[in-house]
């Protein structure tokens, strides 16, 4: 890869243009002088259910510079024979302007993409409508979007190589609103892995909380010389194997190092980043988070990842959310003054594709926007092995963008970082 | 596809769902939805969690994760080895009051859970038979390429729902604090 590039990922598995379903119609070629009268009267009597997309009528050019017409009569039966089944009054109309029916195919679904519209009008004209969704960047990405896009991945890539011994997975929480980086966080599921501690990141990070420096702290020192340069994606296994979404299974199988304090089967970074995000939630709004003391005694399986035990005062709290509600709500974005719901209107980058776990912590979590750069064979969740972001049930969508980086900025081993200062 | 409406659930698994549940009460007097769940290896409850996702603003804290992770933090302090670790895990099964979600489900693959007891579905976000079944890869770890690829977990619905479902009622009723303000009117809505 030469450029940066940034491809969104369809809630559907992409279908080979000339590989889409298709059903049956039944068809005739019509005189293009009574085309107009004929069409109406079959849009009466015979509309085309579940085929909106599919024009009703398809014009050729023969030799001559004549003009052939032919007209979708109804929708073919699927059971027996579907020139004896086709609807009395369309028979009648038939009779009346001595048609003669065939059989011939339509694409069954519109098309998602130009490529996709441009192949089904080779077996029946239809007609396409771009995506309109109200997600920023499925439509595409303005330059100055771009930029900040491909800024923030560098800088996920360069946490995700910013370990002692090994590639891990890297998430940055951003704001797109303000290009603010809400939190970063890597894996933390390795018995021997520190993750780095890059100083002049710090100057992005809140003032940090308990709950994310115990854990994202170290002596890190960048270490490439442990990588064996060029690309990312291509590294040896033994080196890969540090990113927990590749490997999700494989925790048990790490020698484990009992000295070590802090070891963990599900701290992925991004469950870890969220966890973060939430404390510094927490940090910055406090007064939705009233802790009283008294009710401590109920609380014996309290999280190791909350400090204190904690309970709201229902009263109070409930009146503070609703006051808060009131200008956090329906924003999409926020700056300090303003408390969003959860991650709402914040984007994630990833180094690697998430697995199931991590999307679903991250539909959970509201996230708008998944950015990863490398999929995830083994279990990625956003289009490889599930595709999470199709799941219509689920009570809240992201769009999911895989950005495609340039072998050099793989290669590269100056902070990304340094950019954000 | 996990079954639903056990029969004749044991006297054992019963009392342990009990237990789960009377975790869940705790989370609707805290003002959270109400999930519980508690732990067992040898027929000993080992850990109980519930939900925690308001408290926290973290919605990743459902009661699973919480009390994999009182579990985690016990035995980091008596220095485990992961192998320890997951040996252990082999031999816990897990009671919970709700289907678990997509989430939990991978969680309980990946920590290599030995089996699943819940009482009711989870229609929205279930990850045991609902919307995946992530419980039904083989119940040895598959390998493919020396990576290991996932185990599945026998899986049991359907433990004491209707006990479940009503004290989603009563949160529902008192009204989720910490939800965005709804389109709708608060009714019964999605569940965690």
């Amino acid at each position: 890869m030469e450029n940066w590039e940034i491809v969104h990922v369809p809630d559907n598995p992409p279908i080979p243009p000339d590989q889409q379903p298709t059903v049956d119609v039944i068809a005739s070629f019509v005189d293009p002088k009574v085309a107009n009268t004929l069409v109406r009267r079959l849009n009466q009597i015979a509309q085309l259910e579940n085929l909106r997309h599919v024009k009703r009528v398809k014009k050729k050019f023969v030799e001559g510079g004549r003009t052939q017409l032919s007209v979708i009569l109804c929708l073919a039966s699927e059971i027996g024979n579907p020139l004896e089944s086709i609807p009395h009054d369309v028979q009648e109309l038939m009779n009346s302007y001595q048609l003669s029916p065939f059989i011939t195919k339509v694409c069954k679904y519109a098309a998602l993409s130009k490529e996709e519209w441009e192949e089904q009008c080779k077996l029946w004209p239809t007609s396409y409508h771009p995506p309109t969704y109200n997600i920023d960047g499925i439509t595409g990405f303005s330059e100055e979007d771009s930029q900040s896009v491909f800024g923030f991945m560098k800088y996920a890539i360069q946490l995700a190589k910013s370990g002692d011994k090994m590639v891990v997975n890297a998430a940055v929480i951003v704001d797109p609103s303000v290009k603010q980086v809400i939190t970063t966080a890597c894996d933390q599921t390795c018995p021997w892995y520190t993750p780095a501690n890059n100083t002049t990141l710090e100057t992005y990070c809140f003032e940090k909380t308990e709950a994310s420096v115990s854990q994202s702290q170290s002596d890190g020192v960048f270490s490439y010389e442990t990588l064996h340069s060029n690309s990312l994606p291509h590294f040896p296994k033994q080196l890969n194997t540090g990113v927990c979404c590749l490997y999700p299974w494989g925790w048990a199988e790490q020698q484990s190092d009992t000295n070590s304090c802090s070891w963990h089967p599900l701290r992925h970074a991004a469950i870890v980043a969220i966890e973060s995000s939430a404390a510094r939630d927490i940090h910055l709004f406090p007064s939705l988070g009233k802790i009283q003391d008294k009710y401590a005694e109920t609380e014996h399986i309290h999280s190791s990842s909350v400090g204190s035990p904690a309970k709201r005062q229902k009263t109070h709290s409930t009146k503070v959310n609703d006051e808060a509600h009131l200008d956090s709500n329906d924003e999409g974005s926020s700056s300090l003054s303003v408390r969003p719901y959860l991650c709402t209107g914040f984007d994630i980058y990833l180094a690697w594709e998430p697995c199931i776990m991590c999307a679903m912590a991250l539909v959970h979590q509201r996230i708008r926007r998944i950015f990863f750069a490398f999929p995830n064979p083994n279990a990625g969740a956003l289009g490889t092995v599930h595709r999470l972001q199709g799941e219509r049930s689920l009570n809240h969508h992201y769009a999911v963008f895989r950005v495609l980086v340039p072998e050099e900025v793989l290669s590269r081993d100056e902070t990304a970082a340094a950019e954000y200062n | 596809m996990s079954s639903l409406g056990e029969e004749n659930p044991n006297d054992d698994t019963l009392m342990f769902m009990d237990l789960a549940l009377q975790q869940a009460k705790l989370a609707l007097d805290s003002l959270e939805v109400p999930v519980g769940c508690v732990i067992v290896e040898d027929g000993k409850v080992i850990a109980s969690g519930r939900n925690r996702t308001n408290e926290t603003r973290n919605a990743t804290r459902h009661a699973e994760m919480e009390a994999i992770d009182t579990l985690l933090e016990q035995w980091r302090e008596k220095r485990l080895s992961t192998s320890e670790v997951a040996e252990i895990f082999s031999k816990c099964n897990l009671y919970v009051t709700c289907e678990p979600c997509i989430m939990c489900a991978a969680a309980l693959s990946i920590v290599g859970i030995k089996e699943v007891f819940y009482g009711c579905a989870n229609d929205k976000f279930g990850g045991c038979g609902s919307i995946l079944s992530l419980h039904s890869s083989s119940s040895e770890a598959l390998m493919s390429g020396g990576v290991p690829q996932g185990k599945g977990f026998k899986c049991t619905g359907g433990i004491m729902a209707s006990e479940a479902v009503s004290l989603f009622g009563n949160f529902y009723e008192q009204g989720n604090p910490n939800a965005p303000k709804p389109h709708r009117p608060l009714t019964h809505q999605a569940i965690q």
